[in-house]
């Protein structure tokens, strides 16, 4: 039967996700090359830098849509990894930054991004055994 | 939350997948409402009453609720 809206959904999601990821590789190789082969200064610059991004802001609608026509339990399942992935990150977050006072060196941006990513999927992987 | 979704899916003869598929919603639902690990939404709820023909409180054991 392919009339269960979860199935539907994910199909939907799965395509948008291709596109938008596709066009974001493209995107991200042709900025790199502009900005390696061309000396832009100022705004114009930040502005090349960030149009990777812009595949990137077209997924939030797309995730969004996604979540909520998603099968019930896997939106428990995704919100309550997710919460506990900001918690987490939170916690990380605060203890590094006493470090970095302590003498540590300064991280970048990027690692917060990874924390929540990583430590929501590990929280998701112990959530969906919990359902079993 | 304790029911009875085996045993009214078997005897309707259908597998867990047939059975998502009638009420849209994923396999591993399914698995989770059977083994009692998780508590449906209302309109789940009303849904799986509505195809098995019995009111909610026939499906899910009230007193088992967590």
């Amino acid at each position: 039967m392919n009339s269960n809206p979860t199935t539907t959904a994910a199909r939907r999601y799965k395509i948008q996700l291709t596109i938008a990821m596709a066009a974001y590789v493209v995107i991200l190789f042709a900025a790199t090359w502009v900005l390696n082969r061309y000396a832009l200064q100022g705004s114009l610059r930040y502005a090349v830098a960030l149009l990777p991004l812009l595949p990137i802001a077209f997924l939030i609608p797309v995730v969004a849509r996604y979540f909520r026509e998603s099968d019930e339990l896997e939106r428990r399942i995704v919100t309550e990894s997710f919460a506990i992935g900001a918690a987490v990150t939170a916690l990380l977050s605060v203890t590094y930054g006493f470090l970095e006072i302590s003498g540590l060196p300064h991280l970048s941006a990027w690692w917060t991004w990874g924390a929540v990513m990583g430590t929501s999927a590990i929280a998701r992987i112990a959530l969906n055994r919990r359902y079993e | 939350m304790k029911n009875r979704l085996k045993v009214l899916r078997a005897e309707n003869d259908w597998s867990q997948a047939e059975l998502a598929d009638r009420i849209g919603v994923a396999r591993q639902t399914i698995v989770a409402l059977e083994a009692g690990k998780y508590a449906p939404s209302l309109p789940l709820a009303f849904k799986l009453s509505k195809l098995f023909s019995k009111p909610v409180e026939e499906i899910f054991d009230p007193e088992s609720a967590d």
